[in-house]
């Protein structure tokens, strides 16, 4: 302990942002250092290293990891920007952080009370449909809500099964990932893009890529499956003969569900004006949005059987974890978002001239989502393009420029950051825990580089590379 | 009625094994089986932040538990009595419930066994959780206990269980259930005891004659028990309170220095459970005594 304050201490004497006591900043971006980004590469990489090289220490202690970098994050620039920073830190809580957690935590906790009964024999039919289905209910249930739901029954349906990695790995690909792209819903990176004013439907315009997209990988699939399939010559033990007929319980989760739908739809259609909170301007209707997915999940928890949440095996944990992570990263990305911003003019303006074309967006959002969490991947390059076309334009403002004028660069963000977060474990939340469920019922799961080296590169890579030759050119 | 397979889930707290050791006697009741439980709980093990699941963290706790159940089956093998060892995932309470159901266990035996009552309850949330849903009989079995009573701290071990029970009654169908569950264990009684109280709520509320007719109807009923009692060879005795049913109950566990209190008890649905409670749950929480709920 005494050594990590001595590390604050150290770090706060070299930062030496500029003062600005009694001076008025512009642009907060055109001024920050680079190194001012340490602690958000600190912090990604610790998401992506210490659960490979030290997950027990991570596991017990990934939110003190979380708050170490923000702390460095944030004194820093408080001591250097005192009233700006805190107005921007505050920003980043309310405006940001909070929508996000309360949507992730209200879709977790209604699609947590949906419990699929009944037996399925994993046939490569049965499978596929199921991940396909997966794929449909991922965009409007969020690809967390749509693989808790169904890698149980998934995992159930093929216990019999030897070779059943690769099935939770394309069912990681599918439902926990590229389902996720067609609306705020779907995947964290697109509600940051929604809470930016991208509107609620604008997504639909990657259905083109995720259908094409979606039909590689299935067909993929459906070919290794019925290859396995018929080698391994399946004989059901005895404790599956009995069939227990298809059934949902908890579906009174649906009504909520479309509660969510509904609230996230009206604070994107209505105007109801701006209130304060601490200082933070935030919209009525987005205050009004928040506290309806709190009733909704409220409601969920009032009204869902405690036996279904039980045999679904729902806890608090994942998103517990999930919300100590992301204020992490939240706080942590605030100055690397801020140079962004700034365009040319700010220290990152090396990246906004490297990246130019739809095709480079789609990569390098893709390439760091894959390694890095995609929701901040996403709001760094949504920065970054707006920097390149509208530098110094208010934020929201520029977004709606980018859609009317270069709606391909927002695409390729969107398709880049959603589709390659299943090229690794640690891409996208939904990952882990689909990973964590499937190797906890005895599915000897991949390595962290054998994920990628027998699955993700030689299926995902090729269908990346189709996608950027139809739609990216 | 009779306790032939019993499930112990532990996690393996001070005075455990004293605990489970205190229940040996129950061989002299019919006990053939003891289920050694252990609940891994999954934030132990899985869903580690962008990691996965920690299979072999899960292998050594697995491995650690089971040695030390092993250690205990010593004691049990010396006694005579079976015992499995069974060791799973998940969450407590369902995963306990569960596990309750499948072995068809006739008793479960939970609870702190040391209890420190600083909030004056001796019931922790599982427990209660459990107490509220379990099927069988359950015993929250509370070894130890340290509280206060007269602005004293004392401490009481609960090591004869079944020597001086006190059924509590309230003539419902669960109580008939516990009353033969009592008349099982009769080998290890010395003396038991029938009481029932009338709860204030009724006295309040009806005249002074509906309330003699209530007392010695009661009475009549409290008589019947202990004859019951008597024709399946345990000396019995009868109690009748009048007040709060629970203060009652626990008073009169002391006035006559019992060994546990055994009671029936219906299962409420969870808002029921979560406003009112229910005088088992009730008492089972403020009891020092261990108490045996018979659903």
């Amino acid at each position: 302990m005494r050594n990590i304050l001595k590390f604050i201490l150290i770090f706060l004497s070299l930062s030496a942002y500029p003062a600005f006591a009694g001076e008025e900043v512009p642009n907060i971006g055109e001024t920050l250092p680079l190194y001012s980004v340490i602690p958000f590469v600190g912090m990604l990489l610790s998401i992506a290293l210490f659960p490979l090289l030290a997950p027990k220490f991570w596991h017990h202690h990934f939110g003190k990891v979380s708050a170490f970098w923000a702390i460095i994050t944030i004194i820093p620039l408080l001591i250097g920007y005192k009233g700006i920073a805190v107005d921007e830190t505050l920003h980043v809580v309310i405006g940001d952080y909070l929508p996000f957690i309360i949507l992730l935590g209200s879709l977790y906790t209604v699609s947590g009370g949906i419990l699929l009964r009944g037996t399925l024999r994993g046939t490569p039919l049965v499978n596929t449909i199921m991940i396909a289905l997966g794929t449909f209910l991922a965009s409007w249930m969020g690809t967390t809500g749509a693989s808790m739901l169904l890698i149980r029954p998934f995992l159930r349906a093929n216990a019999d099964r030897k070779n059943r990695a690769f099935m939770v790995v394309f069912f990681i690909f599918l439902v926990s990932n590229i389902g996720g792209a067609l609306t705020p819903l779907g995947d964290p990176p697109l509600f940051l893009g929604f809470l930016r004013k991208v509107p609620f439907f604008w997504t639909f315009r990657l259905i083109p890529h995720m259908i094409v997209a979606s039909v590689i990988i299935l067909a993929i699939y459906f070919l290794l499956d019925t290859y396995f399939y018929k080698k391994e010559e399946i004989k059901i033990s005895p404790d599956n003969n009995t069939k227990e007929p298809l059934r949902l319980d908890g579906t009174v989760n649906f009504i909520f569900l479309t509660g969510i739908i509904f609230a996230v739809l009206l604070s994107g259609i209505v105007d109801w004006g701006e209130i304060s909170i601490f200082a933070v301007h935030r919209s009525v209707q987005d205050v009004v949005r928040d506290g309806l997915l709190i009733l909704m999940a409220a409601l969920s928890i009032i009204f869902t059987k405690r036996k279904v949440r039980e045999d679904n095996a729902f806890t608090w944990s994942p998103i517990e974890e999930v919300a100590i992570l992301f204020i992490g990263i939240f706080l942590t990305m605030l100055p690397c978002l801020k140079m962004l911003q700034a365009g040319p003019k700010g220290e990152l303006a090396f990246i906004i001239n490297t990246v130019r074309e739809p095709a480079h967006y789609f990569w390098i959002t893709g390439a760091l989502s894959s390694f890095l969490d995609n929701a901040p991947t996403y709001l760094t390059f949504l920065n970054t393009a707006l920097g390149a076309f509208y530098p110094g334009v208010a934020e929201t403002e520029a977004v709606q420029m980018l859609i009317k004028e270069h709606p391909d660069y927002l695409k390729a963000i969107s398709a880049g950051a959603v589709f390659y977060g299943a090229v690794t474990y640690i891409g996208n939340a939904p990952n882990f825990m689909v990973r964590s469920i499937a190797e906890e019922a005895g599915t000897e799961m991949p390595s962290f580089f054998g994920y990628m080296i027998k699955y993700s590169l030689p299926v995902l890579m090729p269908v990346f590379i189709i996608i950027t030759l139809i739609f990216f050119r | 009625m009779k306790i032939e397979r019993l499930l112990f889930p532990t996690k393996f707290g001070e005075l455990d094994l004293n605990s489970l050791e205190s229940l040996f006697m129950l061989k002299d009741a019919g006990l053939k089986e003891v289920i050694l439980y252990y609940v891994i709980p999954r934030e132990e093990v899985g869903f580690v932040p962008y990691g996965g699941y920690l299979k072999e963290e899960e292998e050594r706790i697995r491995e650690e538990v089971r040695i030390r159940f092993e250690d205990w089956q010593k004691s049990l093998s010396a006694k005579e009595i079976n015992s499995r060892i069974i060791i799973e995932v998940g969450e407590p309470v369902p995963n306990i419930l569960n596990i309750a159901e499948k072995e068809k266990v006739n008793l479960i035996v939970i609870g702190k066994k040391k209890k420190v009552a600083h909030d004056g309850r001796f019931v922790g949330s599982n427990a209660l959780q459990i107490i509220t849903r379990s099927p069988v009989p359950t015993l929250v079995s509370k070894y130890l206990v340290q509280f206060e009573c007269d602005g004293e701290v004392v401490t009481r071990t609960n090591d004869d269980i079944f020597k001086r029970p006190l059924l509590a009654a309230d003539w419902s169908v669960p109580s008939e259930r516990a009353l033969e569950l009592l008349i099982s264990l009769k080998g290890l009684i010395e003396k038991a005891f029938v009481c029932h109280a009338i709860d204030v709520k009724i006295s309040k509320s009806i005249d002074k004659t509906e309330l003699h007719r209530i007392e010695k109807e009661s009475k009549e009923r409290l008589e019947k028990y202990c004859e019951r009692l008597k024709s399946a060879g345990i000396t019995a005795e009868p109690h009748l309170g009048a007040g709060r049913t629970m203060m009652e109950i626990i008073r009169i566990s002391r006035d006559v220095k019992a060994s546990t209190i055994i009671m029936g008890t219906t299962g409420k649905d969870r808002l029921h459970d979560f406003f009112l409670g229910s005088v088992s749950h009730r008492v089972s929480g403020m009891s020092e005594l261990p108490t045996l709920l018979v659903p």
